[in-house]
Parts: structure tokens; C-alpha cells; sequence
């Protein structure tokens, strides 16, 4: 409701001053006004929220790959001097140990190799992937990158490893969750109001011909419609459907682990076990549309999950008014039932004493 | 004697109702979320436990053959004697090996570090993450039932914490406001009030509207001393908004003027020249309520900036890291983004893992309510802006027709 007030008085006004530009002849410095006062009102419409939001990822994106990537790449340089410590390692084992002792030397490699393996894994905890910089930060991840902080999911698959890209995430974050919000409120109106009015037209046309039947109850019963819950829930599974089958054929998952991103996605879990950004990455050059479209999958996905987390709310709460007025009319009943099994005057009265007072 | 005595039943059997209400409202839904996560722990642990001994094991196996192959293909078949060649050859191998390890590791192999990945604890803090949505993917599902219990356990747990978020965060809003105009407001030393309003009593004077307005006897009970201080002196120094004309919002009046430029009536004071209309909402003055008020947005995120830093400090001690990173993972944690490159318990192979675990995630669990706090407060100051700012833009349009 409170987004509404700002859009309700700029829009009253840029009316009102349309009116008296009108009536008092044009006047250059009205006219701006009301220019500036449409400029407001369609920012704070869909599209011009919708716009501020890719903006936003948009310039977070450029910002990130400008710092992150050219960031010292000390990992590559350590995992590199392991290996060829290890190559050394085992060079000195093969001169010392005899070559025809299998065992021996078996032993000794296998301890070397240990030792590689839980520096390799180390390395890795802290983010090593066996990638440089510059391929990590390519503009397609740094896009999925400002996606994943400013919707709060966080995939966790690219990271910032300087100090100013850490301060950067944390002041970025600050300043895109509140346009994040504001989009997620936006659209889960909009989608909300289109969604209960294709719901409650089709509702009609296929009342229209029941209504032959008892055309004179129709009128009578006019009751508030409200989309059920399982409407809601059709709609996201088939959103979930349909980008199970989109990542299974791109990224060649397989279809349970296309349906877990996407609802793991969508929660704004984001466990990034599975990203479409690193594999489209990897395959580079020219699939910037499938990046766009991945982007607007995540994007648009959010904005069905505050529609139905509107429309839900809307239906449990009729739900809950509903169950308590039966529950009220249940139990009065009850009560009345009781009192008259019981026979007892008395308490009859006092009852309706109560009920006088 | 009957509507005594059926007085005192309705009271008591308000008590209960309220009793219950509590139980439904908070602490129930504290507990529930507690249980549902105990519950998510054991279940994923008994599901993704059992993968682990293979995981390891296969690692071991592949380190074997590693050796093996080193043996047989590079060892025996090369020249001992052209080092180059050996070492350009092993260095090969040895990278097909990290590649393996990379593998690996990205699919759940924790390197041996500690014995169980899926302990309590961790099975523990994963489930948090599902309901919290913050997701930190260290842990992950392997298995298929896994992924499937997941994304159930996620749909059915994330409603449940959202009841408990908006149930706890309303609550802890309702007490920092108490305390806010407690501390805050009343300078949080009562003698001192009571000493400035004994100061400043026999400057006071009654308007024949306020005493119209009030209570007989409301002097009498005004100067008891077990009137709560909010209730006792709403108008203390410093406080420059007064409750009504919050609670009106409107723009400042031009009585107010003289009446905050007059030093000696700022700390408590009553405005002497009243309209009629304002003695409404000088009656309601007398019943000031803790609730009335609202919070600065200042206070909220210097609240939410102390909170950061002070788990900032606990994980530094703890991890060592440094504190731009405790203060990083923290605001990671705590905005549910949960990147997961830093992690709490990684590094702690002592007993304290346990300590760890189970104070991260209070840690987490308060810090989501206290968001949600603070954003109530949040919204309601910014209402308060929204409002303002519309009355007076609808007054600035209406000067100039």
C-alpha cells in the first residue's frame, strides 16, 4: 500500500496541473513540471521499475568485472608451485627408492600425493576453481553475480576476493534489495490485479452457460471472487515445468536436477551446486542470448512468486474468515444444543442475561 | 455474589486465552521452528550420511590407482635418467589428478578433514539454510532423495519461518519500543524525572480546558510514584515531537514555534494557548502509550550495523579471520544472500565445533528476527515521511490555485 501513495500523488497532480495548464494557457515552467511528474509516475510504474532493476544489474556488472579482474591471482600461482613441488617430490623418490621396489615406492608416492590432495582441497574451500581472474569474471557471470546479491540469492559459485569487491558486494547489496523489493512489490500487484482479472473472466464465461439453468440466482449470489490457491500453484509448477525442460536441453542435466535449481532459485535458497551462468560461461562467445534469457527466467520467476504469494494470501485469508465464522456458527449451535439437553433453566437464563448485557 | 463470581471466571478464563495466545504466537512458533529444524536434521543426515563412507572411500581408491599408473606408465617405462621428461610427464598425471579432486570436492568430498561431513551440527545449520533461505551451499544434496526431500522440506519450512519472522520480529519491535521510550526518551533514570518535574511544577498552570478535560484526582495520581515513566512525563527534554502531533500527522503548527524556542518550558511544558480542537488529542496525552511512537531510522540501523559488528568480533575469535570478513560474512548471512565462501565451524577441528555450530545458529536465527524488527520500525517511520510528504505537497498545490 505504501508504494501506492508516492504513484496516487504524482499521478493527482500531473492530473491537476494538466487541468490548470489547460485553462491558464501554456506555461513553459508548468509544462516541465508536469513533465518531471510523468517522468516520477513512470518510474514507479513496472516498466520504469522493471528498467531500474536491469539498469542496476547492468552497472553492477561492469562495476565487479572492473574490480574483480585484475585482482592479483595468488591460488594459480600457489596450486602451480604444489604441482611442481610434487613433481619435484616424486623425482627425488624415484632416484632414492630402488625402481625395482614396487611397494616401497608405491607408499611413499601415495603420501606425497596425500599431501597435494589436502592442500588442493584447502585451496579450494576458499574459493580455488582452477580458473583465472579474467575467466571467471566475464560479463555473463558478472551479470548472474549482481542477479544473485541484489535478489538475495547468493549461488556462491563466483565470489569477490579483493577487498574493495567485498565492500563493493556489501554497499551494493545496501542500496539493490530495496529496488528488489520494490520491483518484487510492483509486479506482484500487477501480475496479482491481471492474473484475478483473466481469472475471473474465464470464471464467467464458463458460468454463462450454467446460468440458462438458474439465471434468477445469479444476480442474488454475487459473491467476491477469489482465485483459489491451486490456481496459483498451477501456474508456478508450470513455470517450474518449463524451465526444468529449458536448463535439462541447455546445461544437459538431467530433469531432477533442473527441477531443484529452479525451485532452489526461486525460494532464493541458492545453494549454487548448480549454475547455469558457469556452463554458459564455459561454452562462451556468442550465447549472450541464452544469458539474457536466463536473466529474465530469474527475474520474471520472481515476480510469479509475489503474484501467488499475493493472491494466496488473499485466499487464506477469506479461507480463515470463512472457517471462523462456521466454526463460531458450529459452536453456537453446540452450546444452544447443550442448553436445551440439559434443561436446565437457570443456566438459561443467566445465558441470556449475558447475552443482554 | 453471581457477577462477582462471574467476573472472576471471565477473568480467568481471559488469563488462559491469553496464556494461549502467547504460546500460539511466540514461543510456540519459536519452538516449532526449532523442532522442524531438529527434525530436517536428522532427516538429512539419515539420508545424505550414508552416501558419505562411499565418497570417501572412492577417493581413496582413485588415489591408489593415481600412484599406480605413476608406477607403471611413467617410472618403469621412462629413462631414469632424463629428469625433464619424468617430471613434464608426472606434472601431466599429477594435473589430471587435481582435476579429479576439483571433481570431487564440488560434489560433496570434503577431503578427509573431518570424519563426518553430515554431523548433527552441520545437518543442523544446512536445514537452517533451507528455511532461512540463506543457502550457503557448502553442504549440498548428493543423493536424488535428497534433492527431492529438499525442495519439500523447503516449500513446507519457508511459510513457517515467515510466520515466525513477522511473529517475533512484531514482538521485538513492540519491546524496543518500550524500551526505546524508556531509555531514550526518559533519559532511562527515573529520579531524574521525578526531580525535573519537581522543578518544574509550580511553573505549571492548568488551562481551564485541561482541567475541564482531565480526570478529577488526576494530579493526585499524577504525582504517585508507580506511574510508568512513559506515562509519567512524555514531554521530556529533547523530545521534540510530541505524541499528538505524531499522531496528527501534520505540518507544524505555528503555535509551536514560541512554545520550542522558550527554554525554560522545553523540558516539560504545556502549551497555554490551545484551540479547543487540540483538547482531544491532549486528553489522549494522558494516556500516553508506549506504542504511539515511532522509532528513528537512525536507531534502526546503527542497531543492525552494532549486531554486524558484534558477530563480527565473535567470528573473528573464533575463525580468525579478519573483521572485514566477519563483518562480510555476517551481512552475507544476515541479508540471506549466503554467498558460503566463508562458513562458520570450517576451520575448527577442536571440540568447539559444537559451540560453534549451535551459536551461529542463534546467531542467525536472532539476526533474522531483529531484521525483521527493524524493518517493522522501518516501515512505519517511512510511512510516517510518506504521509508528511503528501500532506504537504497537497498543501503546496493547494497555495497555489
Amino acid at each position: 500500500m505504501e508504494g501506492q501513495h508516492p504513484l496516487n500523488a504524482s499521478f493527482h497532480g500531473s492530473m491537476r496541473s494538466r487541468d490548470s495548464s489547460s485553462t491558464a494557457g501554456s506555461d513553459a515552467r508548468e509544462k516541465i513540471k508536469d513533465c518531471f511528474r510523468k517522468f516520477i509516475a513512470f518510474m514507479f510504474t513496472q516498466v520504469g521499475v522493471g528498467a531500474l532493476v536491469v539498469c542496476y544489474a547492468i552497472l553492477g556488472a561492469a562495476g565487479f568485472m572492473h574490480i574483480e579482474k585484475d585482482s592479483p591471482d595468488q591460488q594459480l600461482k600457489d596450486v602451480q608451485q604444489w604441482r611442481s613441488n610434487c613433481a619435484e617430490e616424486l623425482w627425488n623418490i624415484t632416484v632414492n627408492v630402488n625402481v625395482f621396489n614396487e611397494t616401497a615406492w608405491v607408499v611413499r608416492v601415495n603420501k606425497v600425493l596425500k599431501i597435494y590432495q589436502n592442500n588442493i582441497t584447502a585451496a579450494i574451500h576458499t574459493g580455488y576453481n582452477g580458473r583465472s581472474a579474467e575467466d571467471i569474471w566475464s560479463f555473463p557471470a558478472a551479470l548472474m553475480y549482481s542477479l544473485s546479491v541484489f535478489t538475495m540469492i547468493g549461488y556462491g559459485n563466483v565470489i569477490p576476493k579483493t577487498v574493495w569487491g567485498k565492500v563493493m558486494t556489501i554497499a551494493y547489496a545496501c542500496f539493490g534489495i530495496p529496488i528488489y523489493v520494490l520491483y518484487f512489490c510492483n509486479m506482484g500487484k500487477v501480475l496479482a490485479q491481471s492474473f484475478k482479472w483473466l481469472y475471473i473472466t474465464a470464471h464467467e464465461c464458463s458460468r454463462r452457460d450454467d446460468a440458462l439453468f438458474e439465471d434468477g440466482e445469479m444476480q442474488t449470489i454475487k459473491r467476491k471472487i477469489t482465485v483459489p490457491s491451486t490456481a496459483c500453484l498451477w501456474v508456478i509448477s508450470f513455470y517450474i515445468l518449463s524451465g526444468t525442460i529449458m536448463f535439462g536441453a541447455w546445461e544437459k542435466w538431467n530433469y531432477l536436477d533442473s527441477t531443484y535449481f529452479c525451485v532452489i532459485s526461486l525460494c532464493k535458497i541458492g545453494f549454487g551446486d548448480f549454475v547455469p551462468g558457469a556452463n554458459i560461461a564455459d561454452s562462451a562467445g556468442g550465447s549472450h542470448l541464452k544469458l539474457v534469457i536466463n536473466f529474465i527466467y530469474v527475474l520474471l520467476g520472481m515476480g510469479l512468486v509475489a503474484m501467488c504469494y499475493n493472491l494466496m494470501c488473499e485466499d487464506v485469508r477469506v479461507k480463515v474468515r470463512e472457517l471462523r465464522e462456521d466454526l463460531k456458527s458450529c459452536l453456537d449451535d453446540i452450546t444452544l444444543k447443550i442448553t436445551m439437553c440439559m434443561n436446565d433453566t437457570k443456566y438459561y437464563h443467566q445465558k441470556q442475561m449475558r447475552h443482554v448485557k | 455474589m453471581p457477577r462477582r463470581k462471574r467476573r472472576l471466571a471471565s477473568r480467568i478464563r481471559a488469563y488462559i486465552r491469553g496464556l494461549l495466545a502467547f504460546l500460539f504466537s511466540n514461543v510456540g512458533v519459536i519452538v516449532l521452528v526449532v523442532a522442524y529444524t531438529i527434525a530436517g536434521a536428522f532427516m538429512f543426515q539419515a539420508i545424505e550420511g550414508a552416501g558419505e563412507v562411499d565418497r570417501a572411500a572412492r577417493m581413496e581408491q582413485l588415489r591408489n590407482s593415481t600412484a599406480q599408473y605413476l608406477w607403471e606408465n611413467v617410472t618403469l617405462t621412462l629413462n631414469l635418467f632424463n629428469e625433464t621428461a619424468l617430471k613434464e610427464m608426472i606434472n601431466i598425471e599429477l594435473k589430471e589428478y587435481q582435476v579429479e579432486i576439483v571433481w570431487a570436492v564440488r560434489h560433496g568430498w570434503d577431503g578427509g578433514r573431518s570424519s563426518r561431513q553430515w554431523s548433527f551440527s552441520s545437518a543442523f545449520l544446512y536445514s537452517l539454510t533451507v528455511i532461512t533461505t540463506i543457502g550457503y551451499g557448502h553442504l549440498s544434496p548428493k543423493t536424488n532423495w535428497g534433492k527431492v526431500i529438499t525442495i519439500m522440506y523447503a516449500l513446507l519450512g519457508m511459510p513457517l519461518f515467515l510466520l515466525y519472522l513477522s511473529n517475533v520480529g512484531e514482538l521485538l519491535a513492540r519491546w524496543f519500543k518500550c524500551i526505546y521510550a524508556l531509555i531514550c526518551l526518559c533519559r532511562g533514570c527515573p529520579g531524574f524525572t521525578r526531580r525535573r518535574v519537581d522543578r518544574f511544577r509550580p511553573q505549571l498552570e492548568i488551562s481551564d480546558v485541561e482541567s475541564i478535560e482531565r480526570p478529577q484526582g488526576w494530579w493526585t495520581r499524577y504525582s504517585d510514584s508507580d506511574i510508568t515513566p512513559e506515562y509519567r512525563d512524555p514531554y521530556p527534554r529533547g523530545y521534540q515531537r510530541r505524541p499528538d502531533y505524531l499522531r496528527s500527522i501534520s505540518m507544524p503548527q505555528p503555535w509551536e514555534s514560541p512554545h520550542y524556542q522558550d527554554p525554560r518550558n522545553r523540558g516539560w511544558s504545556e502549551p497555554l494557548p490551545r484551540s479547543p480542537s487540540e483538547a482531544t488529542s491532549e486528553f489522549s496525552y494522558v494516556t500516553f502509550d508506549a506504542q504511539t511512537i515511532t522509532v528513528p531510522i537512525s536507531v534502526c540501523i546503527s542497531i543492525l550495523v552494532g549486531y554486524i559488528m558484534f558477530g563480527s568480533m565473535i567470528f573473528c575469535m573464533w575463525e580468525k579471520w579478519d573483521q572485514l570478513d566477519g563483518a562480510y560474512f555476517c551481512f552475507i548471512s544476515l541479508s540471506s544472500i549466503g554467498f558460503g565462501d566463508f562458513v562458520p565451524g570450517e576451520r575448527v577441528y577442536t571440540p568447539r565445533i559444537e559451540t560453534s555450530f549451535i551459536v551461529c545458529s542463534l546467531y542467525l536465527m536472532l539476526g533474522m528476527a531483529l531484521v525483521a524488527m527493524c524493518f517493522n520500525l522501518m516501515q512505519e517511520q517511512v510511512i510516517h515521511y510518506f504521509a508528511g510528504i503528501k500532506r504537504a505537497l497537497k498543501r503546496l498545490c493547494r497555495c497555489k490555485r
